[in-house]
């Protein structure tokens, strides 16, 4: 199996088995166009911290089938791994979904957003508002208002 | 805060683990630092030449000198530094991130009181929860369909009363169930051509996000109880038929009347005087072209015990013409539109009636005994009989196609979709016949009496195929797949006694037993939700829309009384058709 040269933003250089490189569509893509190649990819995007993250991610995850079921990706279970995985600061969590949309990385972005949106569900507003340190912008008069508009959902 | 150290002490440290500690003289330091008499007695001055130092470090150095800061800190410092850095943390995530990623998080929340209670976070929040990707997709899992146009409704000829109350104009739209499932998002994450067509929506009046909350909010109307209007005058005896739309219910008796309703109001709009016997079916249809119930021009055509048609300008209550011809009791009648209407008899035949021309097109003979159900899909007509046969006819040229055999008593109740015809009967099996062939596909067993009752629900998705679901003099409902081998899905002890009505929706069974009872099912789960009404001594007739549950009953005045009244009750779980005040909002 050959090797992949990954360069970070700041300018780390990463050795990557080509198979777990190629878990980014990205990557794949690039490898597709320019063939065999010696010299580094370059990745402005992404810093040293977080592509190590995401290179652990991938090659976790190496040799998972592509999902393509509609249903199955629906679902917000998450594997232990990857919990396990996930189990990092709102910043760094922050970080690798943006690498895992600019490496173009599906399943990894589905399983960093199934965290954030594990993280909202059942939560009431000023709940959500602690977790992420969100400041509650509305006028108390806006606030009564929004109330109304989704009385819908509090009815029962 | 106390710094108890000096930078100077430290800086230029001796055992720093850095491999190359910067020289103090390079040290970018404001030229009055060497002065100490400054730094010990202007604190802010001091603090500020620590701000700088510390910027002017290399990060392996800042990194050290804070876990040296950390170290000197007691607990209440350390308190106070992680209340600080903690919220620091934080990331407001759906703010910061492209407004794609933002959707594609909010797109694996389902539940509706979450998603409402988003919106009460921030203004970017609010803003960003009303996009209809997330309620498109919401609408979608929850099946709470787009309202679709009329004409892709008709597979199945009693579903006009459900596109008849549809009241969402969808005429403007062109929605139809199929073109839904082609505007299905192939992936969750909206690309910019759905962003534009979910503006298109908006624009053309329509949004999902308004359409998933009236469902969501009728939905849970039913489960747990709506708002209630009971009507009890201007109605006497014995209750034979109704039929409702979002305007109008129309009651046949058995007292030769026939009483109009508004549905809105409850309140009695007009008698229709005429029929010389008992009322004992009747029907009307509104235009398929026009969706605003208020501009329909219903037809109404009724007939029973004097064995003439009757068909009736529902809007100004005209009688437009009295169809004579058959020699009994009309049992039984349905439209095909609102020229084309067939009557089965006691006189063993049916007859198919141009009602425009007020002429009776095809006189159908070949039943042996009383016709007693009939109904129609497109152009096939069938019919069953207390001649214990079934038939299938041909609805433009009068001709019968096949006679279906197997039921060896009575026939009551016969539904088709045009592909397959089921026929209930007082043998209590259920069969299933080809209308192509007239083969018999199936023979379903389970109801131990008198099969009275059956309703077809079309497939409203490929996760919920169609069912036929029955309903028994011996209480029970059953729903069955309405594929081979016909599969019995459900079996619901439903009442104590005879089922007398039996009404569905791709959500809900209604029913209502001899027990004076009516019951609301969930039809997916086959369980009880709740009892609608309170029990009645008799109810006569049921009827279900989208949001709307209509009942006729007998009440007695007290529990063991003989006397008492013929009640309306209107059930309507539609709060957004009731006055309110409306609150525009302002961003």
């Amino acid at each position: 199996m050959s090797n992949v040269r990954l360069l970070s933003s700041d300018n780390e250089e990463f050795v990557v088995q080509k198979e777990v490189a190629e878990r980014s569509v990205l990557i794949k893509n690039m490898l597709e166009d320019v063939g065999e190649t010696d010299s580094a990819i370059p990745l402005p995007n992404v810093t040293a911290k977080v592509l190590k993250k995401v290179i652990e991610w991938c090659d976790h995850h190496s040799s998972d089938p592509v999902t393509t079921d509609e249903t199955e990706r629906r679902t917000t279970d998450i594997d232990e791994w990857d919990q396990k995985f996930m189990e990092v600061d709102q910043e760094t969590l922050f970080d690798i979904i943006l690498a895992a949309n600019y490496l173009d990385i599906k399943p990894l972005l589905d399983v960093g957003c199934k965290t954030v949106a594990n993280m909202i569900k059942g939560k009431t507003a000023e709940e959500i508002r602690k977790i992420f340190n969100i400041v509650n912008d509305f006028t108390p008069e806006e606030e009564a208002q929004i109330r109304k508009e989704n009385e819908w959902a509090e009815d029962r | 805060m106390t710094i108890p150290f000096t930078i100077q002490d430290k800086l230029g440290f001796p055992h720093t683990p850095s491999s190359s500690p910067p020289p103090p003289s390079s040290l970018p330091l404001p030229s009055s630092s060497s002065s100490t008499s400054d730094i010990v007695h202007d604190p802010f001055l001091r603090i500020d030449q620590l701000k700088n130092s510390f910027q002017n470090l290399p990060p392996q150095q800042q990194e050290w000198l804070l876990s040296e800061i950390v170290d000197q800190c007691d607990h209440s410092q350390l308190t106070f530094l992680h209340g600080m850095v903690t919220p620091r943390l934080k990331v407001d995530f759906l703010k910061r991130l492209p407004i794609e990623i933002a959707l594609h998080i909010v797109s694996f929340i389902h539940d509706p009181v979450t998603l409402g209670r988003m919106g009460g976070v921030s203004k970017h929040w609010n803003e960003l929860l009303k996009d209809e990707t997330i309620w498109r997709n919401m609408c979608d899992l929850q099946q709470y369909k787009p309202p679709y146009n009329s004409h892709h409704n008709n597979s199945y000829n009693k579903s006009n009363l459900l596109s008849n109350n549809t009241m969402i104009p969808s005429s403007s739209l062109g929605y139809s169930y199929n073109a839904m499932d082609d505007k299905q998002p192939t992936t969750t994450i909206s690309s910019p051509y759905q962003q534009k067509r979910s503006n298109m929506d908006r624009a053309g009046g329509f949004s999902y996000r308004d359409h998933f909350i009236r469902k969501y909010s009728i939905t849970s109307a039913w489960k747990h109880g709506g708002h209630i209007k009971v009507v009890e005058q201007g109605l006497e005896g014995l209750v034979t038929s109704l039929q409702c739309d979002d305007k109008y219910i129309v009651v046949g008796c058995e007292n030769h009347r026939i009483e109009v309703f508004d549905t809105a109001t409850g309140n009695k709009v007009r008698s229709l005087v005429g029929h010389e016997g008992g009322v004992w079916a009747l029907e009307f249809m509104g235009n398929d072209d026009i969706q605003n119930p208020h501009e329909q021009e219903r037809v109404l055509v009724s007939a029973g015990c004097d064995k003439n048609v009757r068909v009736w300008n529902l809007e100004t209550g005209e009688l437009r013409h009295t169809l004579r011809g058959h020699v009994s009791t009309i049992r039984c009648l349905k439209m095909k539109n609102r020229r084309i209407v067939v009557t089965g008899s006691r006189d063993c035949t049916l007859r198919i009636w141009d009602v425009e021309q007020g002429v009776a097109t095809h006189v159908l003979y070949g039943h042996q005994n009383s016709v007693r159900c009939l109904d129609i899909c497109g152009n096939v007509l069938v019919s069953g009989s207390y001649d214990n046969t079934a038939r299938v006819w041909d609805l433009s040229t009068g001709e019968c196609r096949h006679v279906l055999l197997g039921h060896d008593s009575n026939i009551y109740s016969i539904v088709t979709d045009g592909i397959k015809v089921a026929a209930g009967s007082l043998s209590t099996h259920i069969q299933v016949w080809s209308v192509d062939t007239g083969d018999c596909l199936g023979v379903l067993y389970g109801h131990t009496s008198l099969v009275g009752q059956l309703e077809l629900v079309p497939a409203s998705g490929p996760t919920t195929p169609a069912t036929l679901v029955s309903g028994g003099a011996d209480g029970c409902l059953r729903i069955w797949d309405w594929n081979e081998p016909f599969n019995c899905l459900q079996r619901i002890s439903a009442h104590d006694n005879s089922i007398t009505c039996l009404q569905c929706d791709d959500r809900w069974i209604l029913s209502s037993g001899n027990d004076g009872r009516v019951k609301l099912w969930d039809r997916k789960q086959g369980r009880l939700v709740r009892t609608l009404a309170n029990p009645a001594k008799t109810v006569w007739k049921i009827q279900l829309s989208e949001s709307k549950a209509v009942l006729l009953m007998f009440r007695t005045i007290a529990p063991m009384a003989e006397e008492g009244n013929t009640v309306l009750e209107i059930h309507d779980f539609d709060k957004s058709s009731l006055p309110q005040p409306s609150y525009p909002f302002p961003f």
